[in-house]
């Protein structure tokens, strides 16, 4: 009898284990590639980010014919009116987009007049590019998404690296003094006394009109 | 005569009866709510002036602010969370000391019902603290990268003395740095060593690192403290003129030195602001709010000889 009443004990226990098992065995190898594949990649983001979201996005910019002139006009009130903040503190960005005639062309930068009655110019980076502003600059992406801040950061990144090989080997192939450009991007200000003359735009598209 | 006693009491009563029910006596009598201040390390002045700020703002708005000391460990955090929730504190203004291991403590308190709004540094969590406000340690240091090349130049040895490796903003200030200098092969970084975002480690690896690595024309310091202590032993070796020291925080020793062509650089946060609005969130909290952004980024401003006569005390003139 007391033997019966531990085998049904057992057979209950077993088939609980069975049923909802209290742990899964699971190799190392597949247990790693698990956490690769959760791990968020940001270059494959910032890629899907760039076609399916950046460029369609870019009928939204404001057009720099409209935005340069107010900001020589009134900074304030331009800022007030075209740009957006992240955060504390006293940056903000401006996603802008606009043609403009070629002025200079040195290693690191193109200079394009942009309107010249008032002769409002941007400058376009050329070469390496650094910072937030494709990141912040839109409006589209927001830190709080993130958990984890290097993730955030590392989307900066990625998005630079693409503006480098989408959008500054077109740049540089219509660089010359008088060729007329078609921009659009992110530009960020800092501190006004040296960031809005000119407006330094990180490009997202380019293209020779 | 009869009278005047009558009116004299009356007036006696009327006294004592406009003392007793005044505002401000009823105010003395009902409790004030308190506010938690829980900071990663006291060790350390920049750290010191965030939680000091954070507190006086707390009191400013009404509170009674008590300021609790982790000394850099998550077990004496996690005892001051136990303590304040069982303190009856009404809210805490938190510097976690490790974005992992401090997310257990915010859990906790969220269950308790009390908010946390985390100052300065993160936690990898989006649903636990109320609110973060974060210095952007890692464009500050991509700033920070630019001078760096801008000054040192394209080609050298370099080394670099990291902070807390648990801490998130060591990772995204050496990021940032590296998103930038590593583009230019001409610049190596001959040894990367943890300075725990402390003075006296900070001099103490910078030691090592002249004896093993003599040559290096330039030294980034995850921090203003170990900055600090990267120059000390500079000077040491007679060698504070030939190597470039470039910090992070904006700590007021650090701006002075730099005002004297002794420091390179640093990257300017602003910890009064972070921390007042720390308080200001936990105010409004209190109040009924809860709408909250989850992360509140807080810029970095480069200082260097050219603009340091705008900063000081912590942040700008």
């Amino acid at each position: 009898m007391r033997a019966a009443r531990w085998l049904l004990t057992l057979a209950v226990v077993g088939a609980a284990a069975w049923l909802f098992p209290p742990f899964h065995v699971v190799p190392l190898k597949t247990a790693a590639a698990a956490d690769l594949a959760a791990a968020f990649d940001p270059a494959r983001f910032a890629a899907t980010f760039w076609t399916n979201r950046l460029l369609p996005a870019l009928p939204q910019t404001v057009k720099a014919e409209t935005l340069l002139p107010a900001i020589q006009a009134d900074p304030a009130a331009a800022r007030t009116r075209y740009a957006r903040g992240t955060g504390l503190g006293g940056s903000y960005f401006y996603f802008l987009s606009g043609t403009g005639r070629v002025a200079a062309v040195s290693e690191d930068e193109v200079l394009l007049v942009v309107t010249s009655g008032t002769n409002a110019e941007v400058s376009l980076p050329a070469g390496l590019i650094f910072g937030n502003a494709l990141r912040d600059g839109t409006g589209l992406l927001n830190a709080s998404d993130y958990p984890n801040s290097q993730d955030f950061n590392g989307l900066a990144e990625a998005l630079n690296h693409l503006a480098e090989t989408q959008a500054v080997p077109p740049l540089r192939a219509c660089a010359r003094p008088g060729a007329k450009i078609f921009f659009a991007g992110c530009a960020e200000v800092a501190d006004e006394s040296t960031d809005l003359k000119p407006l330094k735009v990180i490009p997202v598209a380019i293209a020779e009109k | 005569m009869k009278a005047n006693w009558f009116k004299l009491a009356l007036a006696v009563l009327l006294a004592a009866a406009a003392v007793c029910f005044t505002p401000a006596a009823s105010a003395q009598t009902a409790p004030r709510k308190k506010i938690a201040v829980i900071v990663s390390t006291l060790n350390n002045p920049w750290f010191v002036v965030l939680g000091e700020t954070a507190k006086a703002r707390a009191v400013e708005l009404g509170y009674d602010a008590t300021l609790f000391d982790s000394q850099n460990d998550t077990a004496k955090e996690a005892a001051h969370f136990e303590n304040v929730l069982a303190g009856g504190y009404q809210a805490i203004l938190f510097n976690p000391t490790d974005a992992n291991g401090s997310i257990a403590s915010v859990l906790k308190a969220k269950a308790a019902g009390i908010p946390v709004f985390c100052i300065d540094r993160e936690i990898n969590s989006t649903n636990a603290a109320t609110a973060q406000m974060l210095s952007d340690s890692y464009s500050g240091c991509v700033k920070l990268g630019q001078y760096f090349v801008k000054t040192v130049g394209k080609e050298g040895e370099y080394a670099e003395l990291l902070g807390l490796v648990g801490d998130n903003n060591t990772w995204n200030r050496s990021k940032g740095f590296h998103s930038v200098v590593d583009r230019y092969p001409g610049l190596k970084m001959v040894v990367q060593q943890s300075g725990e975002f402390d003075r006296a480690k900070g001099m103490e690896v910078m030691e090592s690192i002249l004896q093993s690595h003599p040559g290096i024309k330039a030294v980034f310091c995850g921090n203003d403290a170990m900055a600090m202590g990267a120059y000390q032993a500079l000077v040491s070796a007679n060698k504070a003129d030939q190597v470039k020291i470039f910090g992070f925080d904006g700590a007021d020793d650090a701006v002075k030195l730099i005002a004297e062509g002794k420091i390179t650089a640093t990257g300017m946060q602003f910890p009064k602001t972070m921390a007042r609005q720390s308080a200001e969130f936990a105010d409004a909290w209190l109040k009924g709010r809860r709408d909250f952004p989850q992360k509140v980024p807080v810029p970095v401003e480069l200082v260097t000889k050219d603009n340091v006569d705008k900063y000081g005390d912590y942040g700008k003139k």
